[in-house]
């Protein structure tokens, strides 16, 4: 999962983004309100974390502005403010949770696991796809009911694979997702985690679309290499 | 007892005693009168018979069963005539009834009871005979009694009718009143909008502008104790945050991660303690508290230590200009105080002054006041922010202080009879702030 944090504490940013990342989620982080605009331009995020005491710009303005050009991804809201009207106002502004300051960083991750769950449609926090299951904020995946062993990027890759079920997705997409923008990547090594995740799950996992990208196999794709 | 009902006492009871008095007046006035008039009725009707005895020859002196008849001569009931002679023979009598003769011995007005009845005579001697007219008290008092009646029923109904109108007057005079207690009556007990009353005398006007402005100013108040709170708990709240994460991160890693997050963590709890200081700090100013140690700096002293106080680490970048002649006395405030605004001042400077640029202080005193100026090299800050300097809770940009820092040394100005003057330019901020020194 890509996560866009906008948090204008450096320290309370730090955090967050060490917390998410050792939970298994894919973090960038901005300080300001125009640096968030940007990055919301060159990379695909499936979740936003916005604090609203941005330093240039009201983070509650940001927002209905983001909304109003056609943002579409969950936003959990993070403040200090605990006034009734300020969370009906952030609720109203278009954010879709509200996190309350301090608080607690698998409560976080949880809630926006629920966030991208709501998004997808899905009622339960568990992902099906055919004989597979996989939970998002257990990070297990499960094969015919057997646990199947993933690291971080697998899990990363078949996570966005599984969020955007019937659509291509780009490398360049994947690549954001899974990798985020700050680590250095190796040029083949989508291709590699790709592969491995076609031989733990299943050739049929994974779609080549020539000249366009990848997306999810068949539901009854994982069947065939179940073995 | 409501106000209505006091005023409609108090008028309408001074009313009636005015009516009472004025008709008491009036009525012993009449009465008065018509005994008068009466009397004159006595004297007139005993003329009349004189006159009438003068043109009649000479009556014979025992005048047996000479009498007239009352009942023949239709004189009305209540009214008798009698002449007798100067010896007290009866000569003629209007009446059979009273049997007993009136009393004609003393000449002019006579009361005398007859029979057991009161009855007013009056006698009149002409030649040889007396005259006596008389009339029945009783009758008098009859007439008197219906010319009462008569005269007190249309003042009695007077004095109803003011008093109604006076309950009716005295209820639509406070009718505005009235309007503005139900508008009270109907508002929450912690509501501040304004009452809206129309129309309002204006004498009442005044006071519904003043309530209205009062419920305005609590509103400000209550608002920007509201948004303090709020700020405040801000202001602990994300020292806290950053705490917290840290140590949860901590507890999901290890190695040199952890390592770095628990240092974080408490980077975290040195910015807490901070804000809880300066507010602390804050608060105490404020309120009513003695700061009065005993201790007393000079202006030197104050300079020295504020420099030690502030941004420990940097103590080299505080560039600090001693005049060759100064003064020795005393501050007139605190130590704890001047050292304190003095310190808050250079951590701030020293903020905003990017990289290791230098801060620099010097110290003047004329008079019996010492001039601290603290001059940066930052950026400086643009016209319109510099009222927002004092605020709580404001901050310049991304700042990483605490937002206090200025709003504590405007309480200690204001606290202590100092002067602050902020003066901004290109190259950075020039901070004026003068102390009052002890007279030597």
């Amino acid at each position: 999962m890509h996560v866009l944090v906008c948090e204008d504490d450096e320290l309370i940013a730090s955090g967050i983004v060490a917390g998410l990342t050792a939970q298994g989620l894919t973090v960038e982080h901005v300080a300001t309100a125009s640096s968030a605009r940007a990055m919301l331009k060159v990379a695909e995020f499936d979740v936003m974390v916005l604090d609203l005491g941005l330093p240039d710009e009201d983070g509650l303005k940001l927002l209905q502005q983001l909304r109003h050009s056609g943002l579409e991804i969950p936003v959990l809201i993070l403040t200090a403010r605990d006034s009734v009207t300020d969370r009906v106002d952030g609720l109203q502004a278009g954010a879709d949770d509200y996190l309350l300051k301090p608080f607690d960083l698998r409560e976080l991750a949880a809630r926006l696991h629920t966030l991208l769950r709501r998004v997808a449609g899905r009622s339960v926090n568990l992902i099906e796809h055919g004989r597979l299951t996989y939970d998002p904020s257990s990070r297990e995946t499960m094969l015919g009911g057997q646990p199947v062993d993933l690291s971080r990027r697998e899990q990363s890759l078949l996570q966005a694979l599984l969020h955007n079920r019937g659509r291509v997705l780009s490398t360049e997409q994947l690549k954001d997702s899974v990798y985020g923008f700050n680590d250095e990547l190796e040029s083949n090594a989508l291709n590699v985690h790709i592969h491995h995740l076609r031989r733990k799950l299943g050739n049929g996992i994974v779609e080549t679309v020539r000249g366009l990208g990848y997306r999810l196999g068949p539901a009854d794709g994982a069947e065939e290499l179940k073995k | 007892m409501s106000l209505r009902l006091r005023l409609s006492l108090t008028l309408g009871a001074a009313f009636a005693l005015i009516w009472a008095l004025a008709a008491a007046w009036m009525l012993s006035d009449l009465r008065n009168q018509m005994m008068f008039s009466l009397d004159q009725r006595l004297v007139a009707s005993a003329r009349m018979v004189a006159g009438l005895m003068e043109q009649l020859p000479p009556l014979p002196s025992k005048g047996e069963g000479t009498h007239f008849s009352a009942e023949q001569l239709n004189i009305p009931g209540g009214m008798a005539c009698q002449v007798s002679s100067l010896r007290g023979e009866i000569l003629a009598r209007s009446h059979t009834d009273p049997q007993q003769t009136l009393e004609a011995e003393k000449m002019g007005f006579h009361d005398q009871m007859i029979d057991g009845a009161p009855w007013r005579s009056f006698t009149l001697a002409r030649g040889d005979v007396r005259i006596t007219t008389a009339d029945r008290q009783i009758e008098r008092e009859a007439l008197n009694m219906s010319i009462l009646l008569a005269a007190s029923v249309p003042v009695g109904v007077a004095l109803l009718g003011c008093l109604c109108l006076l309950w009716l007057g005295i209820g639509q005079g406070l009718a505005p009143l009235n309007r503005m207690r139900d508008a009270l009556m109907r508002r929450s007990a912690d509501s501040l909008e304004p009452l809206q009353i129309q129309p309002l005398p204006s004498e009442l006007q005044p006071l519904l502008d003043t309530q209205n402005q009062l419920f305005q100013r609590i509103g400000k108040t209550i608002e920007r104790e509201r948004r303090l709170t709020g700020d405040a708990a801000h202001e602990l709240r994300s020292p806290l945050t950053a705490i917290k994460t840290h140590l949860q991160v901590a507890r999901m890693t290890d190695g040199a991660a952890r390592d770095q997050s628990l240092a974080r963590a408490e980077e975290g709890a040195d910015r807490l303690h901070r804000t809880l200081e300066q507010l602390l700090l804050l608060a105490r100013v404020e309120g009513s508290l003695s700061f009065d140690d005993g201790v007393q700096c000079s202006a030197e002293q104050v300079a020295k230590l504020a420099i030690q106080d502030a941004a420990s680490g940097d103590r080299q970048r505080i560039k600090f200009q001693l005049p060759p002649k100064i003064s020795h006395a005393p501050v007139q405030m605190p130590a704890v105080l001047s050292i304190a605004a003095l310190r808050n001042l250079l951590d701030n400077a020293l903020r905003h002054t990017p990289g290791d640029g230098a801060v620099e202080l010097s110290l003047e005193t004329t008079g019996n006041r010492v001039q601290f100026v603290v001059r940066d090299h930052g950026p400086g800050i643009a016209e319109d922010d510099l009222q927002h300097l004092t605020q709580r809770f404001w901050r310049n940009g991304q700042s990483t202080g605490c937002g206090l820092g200025l709003a504590i040394v405007q309480a200690i100005v204001q606290r202590c009879g100092c002067t602050l003057h902020f003066d901004s330019r290109p190259d950075g901020l020039r901070v004026e702030l003068t102390m009052p020194l002890q007279p030597v």
